[in-house]
């Protein structure tokens, strides 16, 4: 069932993106149909992924004509989770499009046609079974998104188009070569389920991770492979920003998980592979938000965030590693678990937060925060729904983001006690990391809401703002209902991911994560609840706000901010810069990192573009030899040719008498 | 049951936080050698507030409204899951230290949030060193809890508390060391000299307070001294957990009275501290929190190490 739906809505994109050719004429038209369709093909991948999670789990084997691209689709619960995840923001993405391609005017049907491809593309990686399939899929992923990030055409564009498409194709050779070595080692099959039927000893099966967790971590943005993501996220239509940040990265991490522990689940998992994963987690967590914290250019301050969430998706993949690595299968879970609801959930408001970004930008039309302030007042609504990604995203409670990075911290514990003294230092440094990180994604997110959303309006780009359409906002107010009810239903959400992680890890017992309203850590006994939590607060500040009211003495009395007797003006309050420059105080050296790995990862662009210029001087070589000798010859014989038919009647009429004198005698002598 | 009593700790806290505030003011006053005011002028200087008319900053928002009603919300709720009257906490589920931390961060984020609502210079460069401090701080607190918790087998404070009190840790030096940096972590936490300069003048922590008044200001200050009373009292119970009776019961009285005892001896200790350093630059605190941090290292690795 879950299968049939999934290919359904493969079809339902494919009519969409040819729906958005088609009607290119008219950009109304085209943009009305792709969306529409769009959506419609979301709802549909929604409802395959969500049953499969659910336990509807099914696969397809067609062959066709080639045996190694037999086409091999498996729909499990782990791809159901990412499958529901990617159709989930797609669907908010193709609302929000309804009213937002306006923006781009000339080229909504392109818009349209590679968003739907790219929707379409992704979910083909997810539930690819065979190595044919999944790399055509992920290539074709990475085609689509270059042409979305590279839509606006000017040069900033341009070139965080060109370094996303190299470092993408860096991580596909990558994987490529894992999978290709793992082929190999499975008798040539490219069939995924012959891969996980095999042992590859110790050696080959590392070798191969490692290069999978490399070329999939330089699609999820870990650090040191991070700096194409707030180059060419920022760049690309907001709807698609949040797909790529909320969606696309995640694939890495699926691709992770899928090789650690799905594919070399034959070869056992080591337990060092989840040192690799738990360091990087941990850096690109820190780096990714202190980078944040000195931007001022709103998404691509939330593009350095997704590099921070990957890291803490990390922590948790780390964490399943290393306890699967030990044998323990609980613990393992639980992480797995962990790291599951933290992709969800950062794909949730990451998702949220780029739509009120674009909001903003469709507004003002600007992502400055310089130049932004006191857009409350002018866009209330997409002002709220900013406000409860901005909570969400900083961990704080009772919202989603909080709940699952409870989870992670309580996995590391679990994984620390497991008696391996290396896993302890590691897990306890790993959430020193997190909490450093948390509290920087606190002054983060104060800075990006407080400045874009509060204070006075610093600037003239503000003035003419007004509420964005009613599909924008419903769209973010999506989202921002899907925080609340991911954060305060997680004691509903946790029991069903810990069965999509028990499928994977497959523990003795059934691991329990959730007791009635709360969420529990079994081994330790440790409790949280958000919706108690959520309670709590509510009716405290409740009655604080009711007790506030009665002692009130009539109408509240504004005047001017108190600026120690001087007549407070436009430039007194402080500026995004002022936040900027503190931070980089405290951890300047940090940022000199940050200028190594980009200058790194332009050097690897640089080696393409020589790569090129090389290729373009050999192309012309074989050239010589193989086409433009024939052609030379090709030309030599239509000149004599030409000679034959000169344009002149006369001799066309002798052609045809010697024609009929030749026909004449052949008739003759064969009769 | 367990949730009377919480909310009669949160509703405790609330009534003694300004005597442990006015008892630091009064402490102050003596070194100074100065008579000083009575220990219950914080009461008396709360219900004149409760009494004023409000004024708000021109072009504020819902930000500087809402603020002291969470930020009371989050130390009463904090409260309530503090084991005060035994050594079990009535509601286990705000006694985790992972909710603590960043229970505490929701504060933080709308009080931060106010000092930029407010448009007022001061307010916001009060809120970047608010926020900057605690990610200084962060870090240290959090790695001496786990470090604890590792020791003690669980993240819940309460359950921290018992173990230590019964002697049952698998690394005593570690423990040591780890409540020693907690002990200077909190006490960065509350706002303290040589961090801050809490009443003379208003730019530093207390800085997203300028443009609050009456009312909200007398709340947002109650709360800021539950705060102090709250984050004093983790420390008491994981690390001085003795004298509370282990569970609810008649003796749940004599329990209360410890409490406010070690919080008394805790403020006072506070408060001789204070007053006998210096105030010391903002962006001296980096190298100060990296001590720390140092320390709660060495605890980890006394942890690792098993002594």
């Amino acid at each position: 069932m879950s299968m049939t739906l999934l290919l359904a809505a493969l079809g339902v994109f494919c009519a969409g993106a040819l729906a958005a050719l088609l009607l290119g004429r008219s950009d109304a038209a085209a943009k009305t149909a792709s969306c529409l369709i769009g959506a419609a093909g979301s709802a549909i991948a929604l409802a395959a992924g969500v049953s499969a999670v659910l336990g509807d789990v099914s696969r397809l084997n067609a062959a066709v004509l080639f045996p190694f691209a037999s086409c091999e689709l498996l729909l499990d619960r782990l791809s159901g989770l990412f499958v529901a995840l990617i159709a989930a923001l797609a669907l908010v993405g193709f609302i929000y499009g309804l009213a937002y391609f306006d923006e781009y005017e000339g080229k909504t049907a392109r818009a349209g046609f590679f968003m739907n491809g790219f929707v379409a593309s992704m979910l083909l990686v997810i539930v690819a079974d065979n190595v044919f399939w999944f790399l055509v899929a992920f290539e074709l992923m990475s085609l689509t998104s270059y042409f979305l990030v590279i839509i606006e055409e000017n040069e900033s564009s341009i070139r965080g188009g060109w370094l996303y498409f190299v470092i993408a194709h860096v991580g596909f050779a990558l994987i490529m070569a894992s999978f290709l070595f793992m082929s190999n080692l499975s008798g040539g099959s490219f069939s995924f389920s012959d891969f996980r039927a095999q042992d590859f000893g110790p050696v080959w099966s590392s070798a191969c991770f490692l290069l999978a967790f490399f070329g999939f971590g330089a699609k999820a943005g870990i650090i040191p492979l991070h700096s194409w993501l707030p180059k060419a996220h920022p760049e690309a239509p907001s709807n698609v920003s949040a797909l790529m940040s909320g969606g696309m990265i995640k694939i890495g991490v699926f691709g992770i998980l899928k090789v650690g522990l799905d594919l070399l689940q034959g070869s056992g998992t080591q337990m060092w592979w989840g040192i690799p994963a738990l360091v990087i987690g941990a850096v690109s967590a820190v780096l990714g938000v202190a980078y944040a914290l000195g931007e001022h250019d709103v998404k691509r301050l939330l593009a350095y965030h997704s590099v921070e969430n990957i890291g803490i998706i990390l922590l948790g993949v780390g964490a399943t590693l290393l306890a699967a690595g030990l044998g323990n299968q609980d613990v393992a879970t639980l992480a797995l678990m962990a790291a599951l609801f933290h992709s969800l959930n950062h794909a949730m408001f990451k998702g949220e937060l780029f739509l009120g970004a674009g909001a903003v930008l469709f507004a003002t039309g600007t992502r400055d925060m310089r130049r932004l302030g006191g857009l409350i007042r002018r866009l209330p609504r997409t002002g709220v729904c900013f406000l409860v990604g901005a909570l969400a995203i900083s961990a704080i409670p009772p919202l989603n983001g909080f709940a699952s990075e409870w989870y992670i911290y309580q996995a590391l514990f679990n994984a620390a006690t497991l008696g391996d003294r290396v896993v302890m230092a590691l897990a306890a440094l790993a959430a020193c990391a997190l909490a450093i990180t948390g509290a920087l994604a606190v002054a983060c997110f104060v800075k990006a809401y407080g400045m874009t959303f509060l204070s006075k309006e610093r600037t003239a780009a503000t003035a003419g703002a007004r509420e964005v359409p009613a599909p924008m906002v419903l769209a973010q107010g999506l989202l921002a209902l899907a925080c609340v009810a991911l954060g305060l239903g997680a004691p509903l959400v946790a029991p069903v991911l810990t069965e999509v992680a028990a499928s994977v890890l497959e523990p003795a017992a059934p691991v329990v994560t959730a007791a009635g309203a709360a969420l529990v850590n079994e081994a330790t006994g440790a409790v949280m609840s958000t919706p108690v939590i959520a309670l709590v607060l509510v009716i405290v500040a409740g009655i604080v706000l009711a007790f506030r009211r009665s002692r009130s003495l009539g109408a509240i009395r504004r005047t001017e901010p108190w600026a120690c007797g001087y007549a407070p003006d436009a430039d007194m309050p402080v500026v995004p810069r002022s936040f900027a420059a503190d931070v980089a105080f405290f951890v300047g050296p940090l940022y000199t990192l940050r200028d190594r790995c980009t200058d790194l990862c332009w050097s690897v662009a640089g080696v393409f573009s020589r790569l090129t210029a090389v290729a373009a001087a050999v192309e012309p070589v074989p050239d010589r030899v193989l086409v433009d000798a024939p052609h030379a010859g090709v030309t030599w014989l239509a000149a004599l040719s030409s000679k034959l038919e000169g344009g002149d009647y006369g001799r066309y009429i002798v052609y045809i008498v010697c024609a009929l004198a030749v026909f004449l005698a052949l008739a003759v002598t064969l009769v | 049951m367990n949730i009377l009593v919480a909310i009669l700790q949160g509703a405790l806290v609330c009534a003694v936080a300004p005597l442990f505030t006015g008892l630091s003011r009064v402490i102050r006053a003596k070194m100074h050698n100065r008579r000083g005011p009575s220990i219950l002028q914080d009461y008396r200087d709360i219900a004149k507030l409760l009494a004023r008319p409000e004024t708000v900053a021109e072009g504020s928002s819902f930000a500087l409204r809402l603020m002291p009603a969470i930020f009371f919300a989050v130390t009463f709720m904090l409260a309530m899951g503090l084991p005060i009257f035994s050594q079990e906490s009535p509601l286990p589920v705000f006694g985790d230290a992972i909710t603590i931390m960043y229970a505490l961060a929701l504060a933080r984020f709308f009080f931060a949030l106010t000092g930029i609502d407010s448009s007022n210079a001061f307010a916001g460069i009060g809120s970047i060193r608010e926020l900057l401090m605690s990610v200084l701080i962060e870090p240290s607190m959090l790695l001496a809890l786990f470090a604890t918790a590792l020791i003690c087998g669980s993240t819940d404070i309460a359950s921290m508390g018992r173990h230590i009190a019964a002697g049952d840790v698998t690394a005593p030096v570690a423990a040591v060391l780890a409540a020693i940096a907690f002990a200077v972590a909190c006490y960065m936490e509350l706002g303290k000299l040589p961090y801050d300069q809490a009443e003379a003048e208003q730019e530093l922590q207390e800085g997203p307070l300028a443009e609050l008044s009456g009312p909200s200001l007398a709340i947002a200050k109650l709360a800021m001294g539950m705060k102090q009373v709250v984050v004093v009292s983790w420390f008491c119970t994981i690390f001085v957990p003795w004298g509370e009776p282990a569970t609810l019961g008649a003796a749940a009285v004599l329990g209360a009275a410890v409490f406010l005892v070690k919080c008394l001896i805790d403020f006072a200790i506070c408060g001789l501290i204070e007053n006998s350093v210096s105030r010391s630059r903002f962006k001296v605190l980096g190298n100060q929190t990296w001590a720390v941090v140092g320390i709660a290292v060495l605890a980890l690795v006394f942890v690792v190490v098993g002594v």
